[in-house]
């Protein structure tokens, strides 16, 4: 009581400072303004708007005839708009495992290699996005014989959706544009610290504008052999087979024509990897590898109306990735009492590599220990290259090749039985794949097998043909000095840390005159 | 006891410790260094401006030696770290007056070898008949 009475005591003397009236009256009155406004607005706005949204139905229904006045609305329209904008959105996540790989492949390579990635990286993407305008998606996606496409070159005379996705066009193109830049620079991974750059260019025409769109051909073009193979087709969701086992084998190819770097000693004879130069700049690409195979499988419904279908995949990517990085993980501490860092970056990416294929038709628990194999084939295909003396700096091998030829042979093992396809509209279940696990018999698992081995097989030869073919030109590798010296300096003129280096010439630019006359 | 010090290529780094612990060199020290020798500049590119870098990256390797190790010591780092054309680096050795052995207070030679210097010597020789 006593405070309260103080409190208007208080508040009586208040009252008589002509200042603090002022200041009371100032508020009030902006608060009586504001209630004003907002009174005005509901009155005015909210409510009759509101009516009008209860009348409207009333209103159609009491007029029927002027609703169907009134131009009818495609309904498709609204479907392939929302498939192509997720299409879209799919494509710009693929496009950046392009930073994800320049990351990976920099931070495992030394760092006098590192600007020498850089650049290949950047200036495949160029070639690839070149090549696939001009030929690549004709090749790949176009009719003309169960081997190769044979219309459409340079993307002229196509409709305006592709095929039956109700896709756009170039939409469509810029997604499978962002999968062969994937595949493409998968391959510069296992070559890196000794290809020339010349070679490198010359190489990834090679691989982006004939090898990976005519392969690939077989399998995801609307009349390829593999795809249309009776009596069960092969298939090949996002693309283990199509994407990874082709990029891995061709960097086989180049790593076997290559030979290993400078200096490098196999496990065998005593030795062991060269040491990685950034080892968090390794590991952030590895993530943002996976944040972009998010892109890359749930994509790969080209619908975004089979809700079910993207949900499913993006689970599946999730769970394979986890149990792979997991399984790894635990499997090298077993084996040398340490936790790798380097081995489960390798680990989760070799079970993103191969839930690609099955990640449509599998159930989670499916998915769980398709991860756990990837994970395990990853660490054995990283023993047999050591074992083979070829030098992989990356592990671009056994992540992408050996870890693509097991995904897609998991979907023979592994398929759930309960999905069949995504749909521009949703899902069609008329007919299910069902692999050996569930009750689905061998038939899946063969053609799983035909097209993993006749892809593997294909590309391997092919890129061997192309690789001897480059070395013929003597592009290939670079001069022992410029290796030793280090490819960044030789072939780019610069280092990854210019500003680490003593220079003694910090403003001592030549120009071109004096450089004439040296 | 000499302190013998040498610069030598950053490639022939794993040559040359490999014949200092086969002769028996198994305590050395060594730094990242960059310097000026006969070589030719190197040329770098910034934004197609050239630049030139004058100084070469190098190995600089320090090792203290008792009087009868002297010879084998340049003898293996001459054989390992030559290749013959200009850059190979230098050797330089130097009158050693005193050193201890922190850990042990010993002086002098006694101070100059190092414990493992027997076990590591053994198992480079072993690496090195293999090869």
């Amino acid at each position: 009581m006593i405070t309260l009475r103080t409190v208007g005591a208080r508040l009586r003397t208040n009252w008589h400072d002509p200042e603090v009236r002022r200041h009371v009256g100032l508020l009030f009155l902006g608060k009586a303004i504001g209630l004003f406004i907002v009174l005005t607005l509901i009155t005015r706005w909210f409510l009759p708007a509101m009516l009008g949204a209860q009348a409207a139905p009333a209103a159609a229904a009491a007029a029927p005839a002027a609703a169907a006045a009134a131009p009818a609305l495609d309904p498709m329209a609204t479907v392939n708009a929302i498939n192509t904008v997720w299409v879209l959105v799919a494509a710009f996540l693929v496009f950046a495992m392009q930073v994800g790989f320049v990351l990976l492949e920099a931070g495992f390579a030394r760092s006098r290699e590192s600007v020498n990635i850089l650049v290949e990286g950047i200036a495949d993407t160029c070639i690839c996005g070149i090549t696939f305008w001009l030929w690549g998606f004709a090749f790949m996606f176009e009719p003309g014989n169960g081997f190769i496409g044979l219309t459409g070159f340079g993307l002229q005379g196509l409709a305006p959706t592709y095929g039956s996705t109700g896709v756009a066009l170039l939409a469509f193109w810029v997604f499978q544009f962002a999968f062969a830049d994937t595949c493409s620079t998968i391959t510069s991974g296992a070559m890196i610290g000794r290809c020339g750059f010349v070679g490198d260019l010359l190489y990834s025409v090679g691989v982006t504008g004939f090898i990976y769109p005519i392969i690939g051909h077989w399998a995801w073009g609307p009349d390829g052999w593999l795809a249309t193979m009776g009596p069960i087709p092969f298939r090949d969701f996002a693309g283990s087979t199509v994407v990874h086992t082709i990029g891995g084998a061709i960097s086989l190819a180049g790593a076997i024509a290559l030979g290993p770097r400078l200096g490098r000693v196999f496990k065998r004879d005593g030795g062991g990897p060269m040491p990685p130069h950034d080892l968090i700049i390794g590991a952030a690409g590895g993530l943002l590898l996976w944040f972009g195979w998010y892109g890359f499988n749930p994509g790969s419904t080209l619908s975004a109306m089979d809700t079910g279908g993207i949900g499913r995949v993006s689970f599946n990517t999730t769970m394979a990735a986890c149990s792979a990085g997991l399984t790894t993980l635990f499997y090298s501490y077993v084996r040398t009492k340490k936790w790798d860092l380097a081995l489960l970056t390798n680990g989760f990416l070799a079970g993103l590599v191969a839930i690609t294929a099955p990640c449509y038709w599998v159930d989670p628990m499916g998915a769980f220990f398709i991860g756990i194999v990837g994970g395990l084939v990853v660490v054995w295909g990283i023993d047999a290259l050591e074992y083979l003396r070829i030098d992989d700096p990356i592990g671009a091998i056994p992540v992408h090749m050996i870890g693509g030829i097991w995904g897609t042979l998991s979907l023979g093992l592994f398929a759930a039985g309960k999905y069949g396809a995504a749909t521009p509209t949703g899902q069609d279940v008329t007919t299910v794949v069902t692999g050996l696990f569930y009750g689905g018999g061998i038939g899946v698992l063969k053609a799983q097998f035909i097209g993993s081995a006749a892809v593997t097989l294909a590309t391997f030869v092919s890129a061997m043909a192309l690789m001897y073919a480059v070395k013929a030109t003597g592009t290939l590798r670079v001069s022992a000095e410029g290796e030793l010296e280090g490819l960044d300096v030789h072939e780019h003129g610069t280092t990854a840390y210019p500003e680490y280096m003593i220079s003694g010439s910090e403003s001592v630019f030549i120009t071109m005159a004096t450089d004439e006359a040296a | 006891m000499k302190l013998i010090s040498c610069i030598i290529r950053p490639d022939r780094l794993a040559a040359v410790k490999e014949a200092l612990f086969v002769a028996g060199v198994t305590g050395i020290t060594i730094t990242r260094a960059s310097g000026h020798g006969g070589e030719k500049d190197i040329v770098t590119v910034r934004r197609g401006s050239k630049l030139l870098l004058q100084f070469h990256e190098k190995i600089k390797i320090e090792m203290a030696c008792s009087e009868p190790f002297v010879e084998a010591t340049i003898d293996a780092i001459v054989s390992a770290a030559r290749t013959g054309a200009v850059g190979d680096g230098k050797i330089f050795v130097q009158q050693l007056e005193r050193v201890v052995r922190i850990r042990t207070g010993e002086r002098d030679n006694a101070a100059l070898t190092p414990v493992t210097a027997g076990e590591v010597q053994e198992h480079s020789q072993h690496l090195a008949e293999k090869h």
